[in-house]
């Protein structure tokens, strides 16, 4: 029918039947966990979507207006061009509050998404050989959707995320030797300069974006090129891939998982209120709003901040201000160690074989406790960037809760990697065998035993596990 | 005989539905303390607060070394504290916040008639929302309210346990009294850094904002990225990672007879 | 799959397409209507979750569950493959007759490739100076404010202040008169006592009447000190904690800030208008490398 017939007409065009053939018949593995890439991509998919529109509405200038709009408590007050875009599109653009709140609501879930993912690959080991360059361009697309948040949500010049752009220039400033002119080149001069958002809209649409799009088709592709890890099972091994076929039930799922996901969106951003700016007021630079956060994926750098004591380096005259410890050197350290990882790993445990059968987390315990170590230390930083909200709604003093912050974000962590560790050990002690020495026997009719081939279906049996010796894991046949 | 009793009642009935009647005619915004309290009411206020305040405040207002001198703290302060219930105050040390107060109305106004005797301090004073500006009111509020009470009112913390509270429950005229005398750690904002039409701006915003426009939908409290965060964390992708099992787990049953090789 | 599990599974998706229908009717209908926010993402909601509904049904319902293998090619390419490649490569060591170049050519070949490398790494270094047009350099733009000395003090309408405008426990965001708004110039004018004080040595007449002024912009990095708690004479800074004494010039004394706000000289003129004595004397705000230049 017509679809054949395009198919021929494009064929002979094309000659891709052949390439189309191969495409339908990729087999995708189906665990779950799987889909939560899936997840982050279909926020991105709404976020281009969502930005889109906002992007006829936003006016990314910095130019003083006088606002004579429908939001009463700010009307004759004086405003930047983009802020009050910002209260048009959400009171006098219909739609235009629901647009820019699923927008707001797909980038927080965007951003947890990517961790989620970035989690999951870390516990299972899917960033070793042969994936090592997949997980450094997912590290970096990680990095560029924190700054897309950061520049997206300081785009309305509002006072909140004005004070946020504050403190992102003092701690561009604080960079040894070039901080004051990088701070300078950034923004257009002094804090905070007539430039800053309309070279933020510039960054936050076109030029981040591109770059995601870029480096995400280079993660997919290699994801197609190398085909998805698999966890172990039976009738799954290293040189094999057991699942559905892209065409048609993993489209129809995945497809499923994308009107979730903007359903999810989308009934958050019609019924959840979210970044209210006309209450925060327009930007002036000598007001602030005690209880002022940054979003929560950067409420971890705002954590370092306040906990850190006041300390900072002079030497022969110069000096390196205080914020620059928690706010370059730290996430610094963090992503060069996260981007090395799959190399230092590999240097730990001198496996550099392809390993295309994923981990059990239990099965790595030391891998497993660092992971949740780490992860620990930086929930403690991000819990502890709300410690003037934790004081007042809980009557405590805020000192009080830094002291104890500044002793938890050390001791936690400790703390969880020994548990971790120990109960990893504990659960993967069950009943293992090397699974050469496993025998799979059937009953009989008769009611006598005999020993099955291996692969053949059999109810009941458990999959074989692999009982290693902390990370010794001899290179896979 | 009855025409003078007539006169006498003419002239003692007159006054007081005169009274009334005036009273009546005050309009909504207008305070209750336009007369000068009698000696009665002085006294009266005299023998509450030696109950209730002079262990702490001392036997003539002078102050003692737990709390400080009432002589010249004038009307609004007392009426602040006292309607708001922080005083009297339990526990010295700890910062005095809002409670149910202890005294009726016309116990209130006999003490804050007695601490208005003492010295002259800051009237009550008179507050009439309606006339102030919506706009100039969010303007001020946001330069000289926000970095304590947050934008939204919130509250919040300042150091060493003490907090900024919510303004949520604070009447006109408790949040005019406020700005007059500037209790506990506020500061003080007299009628020559904010005028009077100022401060009933600032009032009225403070109105707007016990019951602000939500145009977006649930509010989360108003306390901004913390709750929008968690709605994010836990519930966004808690229910997007439910609807990935779910689309997995039935599809894993069904697949476990065999496979087909391609 | 028996044939009435798929009819079941036909009627939900059917019901969920119906939905999905329905609701994006209703949003056509709701937006003519003029729009309301909290039903647009209800019903936006309700169409989607109905599609994805739809498709994952079908996914576990109607279409064929596999599971399928298929077999891993092993990802290197082959010997004969990696050589053909770089014997391939190797084309660019031919000269023009398709021969192996001597070893005076390659020589000449190499030299050529140094040259090429100088020339574009010169241009990708030139290509860079552009960038630097995106912003002035700092200069003594970091070192000086807008204040000067005899700059009267105005608040933030631009009235000028009077020695007797603030009660004692009062305080105000002041700009330099003809500055008001001026970042770097925004600075605290808190009426700490009623008489005058000497916050530091040197500074006996820095504050008159007891006015003392502080730069807002805290030392750490950057937010407005907003938070002056008079009763403990403190200033309170609400980003990261850093407070402030306000009666021995403004010292940290938590928090992470590690410099005292820098104060403004005060004076009262004539006609009893609070002024600056003189600008302040280090830069404000956070610090930087060469801050102590």
């Amino acid at each position: 029918m017509l679809i054949r017939r395009l198919a021929r007409w494009l064929d002979s065009r094309l000659g891709a039947a052949r390439f189309a053939r191969t495409a339908l018949n990729k087999v995708f593995p189906d665990h779950w966990s799987f889909m939560i890439g899936e997840i982050a991509l279909y926020c991105l998919v709404i976020l281009i979507l969502t930005g889109v529109y906002l992007t006829f509405f936003f006016v990314p200038d910095s130019r003083e207006v006088v606002y004579h709009g429908s939001y009463a408590p700010l009307r004759g007050a004086h405003m930047s061009a983009a802020y009050q875009s910002t209260l048009r599109v959400s009171f006098d653009v219909r739609a235009g509050l629901v647009m820019r709140q699923i927008h707001h609501w797909a980038a927080l879930i965007f951003i947890g998404s990517i961790i989620v993912h970035m989690v999951r690959i870390f516990f299972t080991g899917a960033f070793r050989r042969p994936r090592e360059l997949n997980w450094a361009v997912g590290v970096t697309l990680l990095l560029l959707a924190l700054a897309n948040g950061f520049t997206g949500y300081s785009l309305p010049d509002d006072q909140l995320s004005g004070t946020g752009l504050r403190i992102a220039y003092s701690v561009l400033e604080s960079v040894p030797f070039l901080g004051p002119w990088m701070a300078f080149l950034v923004f257009g001069g002094e804090f905070p300069s007539d430039d800053i958002i309309s070279r933020l809209f510039t960054i936050h649409v076109l030029i981040v974006p591109a770059l995601i799009v870029g480096l995400l088709s280079v993660h997919l592709g290699l994801l197609v090129r190398q085909k998805h890890t698999q966890f172990r099972g039976r009738g799954r091994t290293e040189r094999n891939v057991v699942g559905s076929k892209l065409w048609p039930t993993f489209t129809a799922k995945t497809l499923g998982l994308f009107f979730f996901v903007f359903a999810v969106c989308a009934a958050l951003g019609g019924l959840a209120q979210i970044n209210p700016v006309w209450l925060y007021g327009p930007f002036k630079a000598q007001a602030v709003s005690s209880g002022s956060q940054p979003d929560w994926y950067i409420g971890w750098l705002e954590g370092a901040l306040r906990l850190m004591p006041p300390w900072e380096l002079r030497v022969a005259g110069f000096e390196i201000p205080n914020p620059f410890f928690p706010g370059v050197l730290l996430p610094g350290v963090t992503f060069a160690v996260i981007y090395a990882w799959p190399w230092i790993e590999q240097r730990f445990t001198k496996d550099r074989a392809e390993h295309h059968l994923l981990d059990r987390p239990r099965d790595r315990p030391v891998r497993t406790g660092l992971g949740v170590a780490v992860l620990t230390f930086y929930v403690v930083l991000f819990v502890a960037g709300g410690d003037d909200v934790i004081a007042s709604h809980f009557n405590l003093s805020v000192n009080d809760v830094v002291y104890v912050f500044r002793g938890l974000v050390f001791v936690l962590p400790a703390v969880a990697y020994y548990v971790t560790y120990r109960l990893c050990k504990e659960l993967s002690a069950r009943a293992r065998l090397p699974a050469d020495e496993l025998a799979l026997l059937a009953r009989t009719p008769e009611g006598g035993y005999v020993e099955v081939e291996p692969g053949v279906e059999e109810p009941g049996v458990d999959e074989p596990g692999v009982d290693e010796e902390d990370e010794e894991l001899s290179p896979s046949s | 005989m009855l025409a003078r009793r007539l006169v006498v009642a003419v002239v003692v009935v007159a006054p007081a539905v005169l009274l009334l009647a005036a009273t009546a005619f005050a309009g909504p915004g207008k305070v209750r303390q336009a007369e000068q309290p009698s000696a009665e009411q002085v006294e009266r206020g005299r023998q509450l607060y030696l109950t209730s305040c002079s262990s702490c405040h001392g036997a003539e207002g002078e102050g003692t070394s737990i709390a400080p001198s009432l002589i010249g703290v004038g009307a609004a302060a007392a009426d602040f504290q006292l309607t708001t219930g922080r005083m009297p105050l339990t526990d010295p040390n700890a910062q005095a916040v809002r409670k149910p107060p202890a005294f009726d109305r016309n116990q209130i106004d006999d003490i804050v008639a007695y601490v208005a005797s003492l010295g002259s301090g800051p009237p009550i004073p008179e507050v009439n929302p309606d006339a102030g500006s919506l706009s100039e009111g969010a303007n001020l509020f946001l330069n000289n309210c926000a970095a304590c009470h947050s934008a939204a009112g919130v509250g919040g913390a300042l150091s060493y346990g003490n907090d900024a509270p919510d303004l949520h429950h604070a009447t006109a005229e408790q949040i005019a009294e406020a700005i007059r005398t500037g209790p506990g750690q506020m500061p003080v904002f007299g009628p020559d850094t904010f005028s009077d039409h100022q401060v009933n701006s600032i009032v009225r915003y403070v109105r707007y904002l016990h019951e602000p426009d939500d145009p977006g939908g649930f509010s989360l409290g108003r306390i901004g990225p913390i709750t929008e965060g968690m709605v994010a964390l836990l519930i966004g992708i808690p229910v997007l990672l439910f609807v990935c099992r779910r689309i997995e787990e039935a599809h894993e049953r069904a697949s476990r007879g065999g496979s087909e090789s391609t | 799959m028996s044939v009435s599990a798929e009819q079941r599974a036909t009627r939900h998706i059917a019901v969920a397409l119906g939905l999905t229908t329905a609701s994006a009717l209703g949003l056509a209908v709701l937006y003519a209507l003029g729009g309301q926010s909290q039903l647009e993402g209800i019903l936006l909601a309700l169409a989607l979750g109905g599609l994805g509904y739809a498709f994952v049904v079908a996914a576990r319902r109607l279409l064929p569950q596999g599971p399928f293998t298929e077999d891993r090619e092993p990802l290197a390419s082959s010997e004969a493959d990696l050589e053909g490649f770089g014997s391939d490569f190797d084309r660019l060591y031919q000269d023009a007759e398709g021969e192996e170049g001597s070893g005076q050519a390659l020589a000449r070949r190499r030299f050529l490739l140094r040259m090429f490398g100088a020339a574009v790494g010169a241009m990708g270094l030139a290509a860079l100076f552009p960038i630097a047009s995106l912003g002035p350099r700092p200069g003594d733009a970091l070192f000086e404010t807008k204040w000067r000395k005899g700059s009267r003090v105005v608040d933030e309408q631009g009235k000028p202040v009077k020695a007797g405008d603030l009660k004692v426990g009062g305080v105000l965001t002041v700009f330099p008169e003809g500055w008001v708004g001026a970042a770097d110039s925004q600075t605290l004018l808190i009426r700490a006592t009623d008489h005058a004080i000497t916050t530091r040595p040197g500074r006996e007449d820095w504050s008159p009447r007891g006015y003392v002024a502080y730069s807002k912009i805290c030392t750490h990095a950057g937010c407005p000190v907003g938070l002056y708690q008079h009763s403990i004479q403190r200033l309170l800074c609400p980003c990261h904690q850093s407070t402030f004494e306000v009666l021995t010039g403004a010292t940290p004394v938590f928090g992470p800030a590690t410099r005292a706000l820098p104060q403004l000289p005060l004076m009262v003129d004539e006609n009893g208008d609070l002024r600056a004595q003189h600008d302040f004397d280090q830069p404000v705000g956070p610090g930087f490398w060469n801050r102590e230049r």
